[in-house]
């Protein structure tokens, strides 16, 4: 394995001139993504454990404007 | 699957593409090949008929991902299955090419309808499948200022007309039901009628094309309610037929999409799984009965499935479950659907403005129109109500279900059957060749001595073959 450096750990972000806010992500990572009463998105940049990385995978994949980008290791 | 085994998908849209990733992050390292008709890698094709047709996002920014460091496979992009044979384990590729398989994922996806009587020889009247469609969509645009029409009034249609509108062009859409989206309830229907009619897009409900007319420069439609249209672009999109032609010949049941049972796995085969719009099976969560869900987010989850499935094997294998979603964007609104509508007798109207379809009494789908937050409580609620079965892990399938009806004057020695033979190996697979073995003999009695050979020796292979003795569950 190499070495990780600081600062590589997977991380995500989403592409707001895409995102229409569905909500999807929320439903796939409840734990990384919140879609508030006011329709605002919410998320954690930062995955720190891999249930949450699986999480935010299916939500990338699933996003109906695949506006989830994700960077860093996804090895896990 | 074994190690070193090669997996063939057929079909590089997105659930070929998810497929391949499955198999990789569940440690598959043998061989796979994804073969695809398009010389294109997986892209995200909702944008066809949106991004663009539209032109706001370029065929290079439309790319799928994949989440992992290596995906590993070998491409044949531009090569269209032209074959399959199940015994030998081969599909077979332009130029005489044959390709073994150990496991095979089928994910051919669906193809536009043809319009009886429509002119597809003129370079106006198109379809919306490919990145190569929008863009010859634009290039139509681009040569007239002539309105577009598009005819179909389902998502496609209504997508394109918003898309239309959004860069300015006039468009008709052309629709012989009695509303756009009809079928996603009225509170929908009402909501993207309203929607054209406040962004000025035209609608001819009720009617159809009664002649065409090719010139030079434009294309002209007479329509039933008499309108005279036309047009520089006509878009068809009434609806889409599952893309199968290549199995025919197979021996599986390809009468809409292909035929499997409730794991994925082709009725038929024991190494073959489907994946995407072509499946065509029965999701447990609601009923029995097989049915294709034409949904994107269906083709990402089917595909996992069908890939976890396959390397497991037949007798380990779980039931596919999902709650259906779908979703669109018309105009600036968001269109959401979960469950499955079409089953519903009857609508409700829930809470926040959201649509619920009724079948029996219960709750079976829920649709919103521009109401995401609603929606997520909505489809939890309805995940609650409508629970995935508990699977139990069985040897041999419950007889019941299967068991293909018998007629009445077969029935008395059908019934002789199972006693003889449920102490040996595959009880329900040979009383079902037994019974077709009746079947077939009523007409042809002169011929008796014809079809027992045949039987002995499948009788033979059957039992050795892919169910039940051998069931040793295994993860999950």
């Amino acid at each position: 394995m190499p070495l990780r450096l600081p600062g590589s750990g997977p991380r995500i972000s989403v592409d707001n001139d895409r995102c229409e806010l569905y909500g999807i992500c929320a439903m796939e990572a409840p734990d990384v993504f919140d879609l508030g009463q006011d329709g605002r998105l919410r998320f954690h940049t930062r995955l720190l454990d891999e249930t949450t990385l699986e999480q935010a995978k299916m939500a990338a994949r699933c996003c109906p404007m695949q506006a989830v980008v994700m960077r860093g290791d996804l090895d896990g | 699957m074994a190690d070193g085994d090669r997996i063939v998908i057929v079909g590089a849209g997105v659930a070929g593409l998810r497929a391949a990733e499955r198999l990789r992050e569940q440690k598959f390292d043998g061989e796979i090949v994804l073969i695809g008709d398009e010389a294109r890698r997986p892209y995200h094709r909702p944008m066809v008929s949106k991004a663009l047709v539209m032109g706001t996002e370029r065929p290079s920014d439309v790319g799928l991902s994949h989440y992992l460091p290596d995906l590993d496979v070998h491409w044949r992009l531009g090569a269209r299955v032209t074959h399959l044979d199940t015994v030998e384990r081969v599909v077979h590729l332009p130029g005489g090419e044959s390709l073994w398989y150990d496991g095979l994922i089928a994910a051919t996806g669906v193809y536009p309808r043809h319009l009886p009587g429509s002119p597809r020889h003129d370079p106006r009247v198109r379809i919306l499948r490919t990145v190569e469609d929008s863009m010859a969509v634009r290039r139509c645009l681009n040569a007239s200022k002539k309105p577009a029409v598009v005819i179909g009034a389902g998502l496609i249609g209504n997508e394109f007309a918003a898309s239309m509108r959004h860069i300015g062009r006039d468009v008709t859409l052309v629709g012989h039901a009695k509303a756009p989206l009809h079928r996603f309830g009225d509170r929908v229907s009402s909501g993207i009628v309203e929607a054209h009619h406040e962004h000025r897009a035209k609608l001819a409900m009720k009617s159809e094309v009664r002649h065409w007319i090719s010139t030079k420069d434009t294309v002209g439609l007479h329509l039933t309610n008499n309108q005279l249209l036309v047009a520089s672009v006509v878009v068809l999109a009434i609806g889409s037929v599952p893309s199968v032609d290549w199995m025919r010949g197979s021996g599986l049941d390809i009468s809409d999409g292909v035929l499997c049972d409730s794991k994925l796995f082709a009725e038929g085969a024991s190494d073959v799984v489907i994946a995407g719009d072509i499946a065509r099976w029965p999701n447990l969560r609601f009923d029995e009965t097989p049915r294709r869900v034409e949904h994107w987010i269906n083709a990402v989850e089917s595909a996992r499935h069908a890939a976890d499935n396959l390397l497991l094997g037949h007798s380990s294998a779980v039931p596919f479950t999902p709650l259906p979603r779908a979703w669109s964007t018309l105009y600036d609104t968001r269109l959401q659907m979960c469950g499955m509508p079409s089953l519903a007798e009857d609508t409700v109207t829930l809470a926040d403005g959201i649509t619920g379809f009724v079948r029996d009494g219960r709750l079976v789908g829920v649709s919103c129109w521009d109401k995401p937050r609603a929606m997520l409580d909505w489809m939890a609620e309805l995940d609650r109500r409508l629970p995935a079965p508990d699977y139990v892990p069985e040897p041999e399938p419950a007889p019941a279900a299967e068991v293909p009806t018998v007629e009445p004057a077969l029935a008395g020695l059908s019934a002789e059957v199972p006693p003889e033979f449920e102490s040996g190996f595959d009880a329900q697979a040979f009383e079902r060749e037994f019974e077709s073995e009746f079947a077939n003999d009523i007409p042809t009695t002169a011929f008796p001595a014809q079809s027992p050979p045949t039987t002995a020796l499948q009788a033979q292979s059957l039992p050795a073959g892919a169910l039940p003795t051998m069931a040793i569950p295994m993860g999950r």
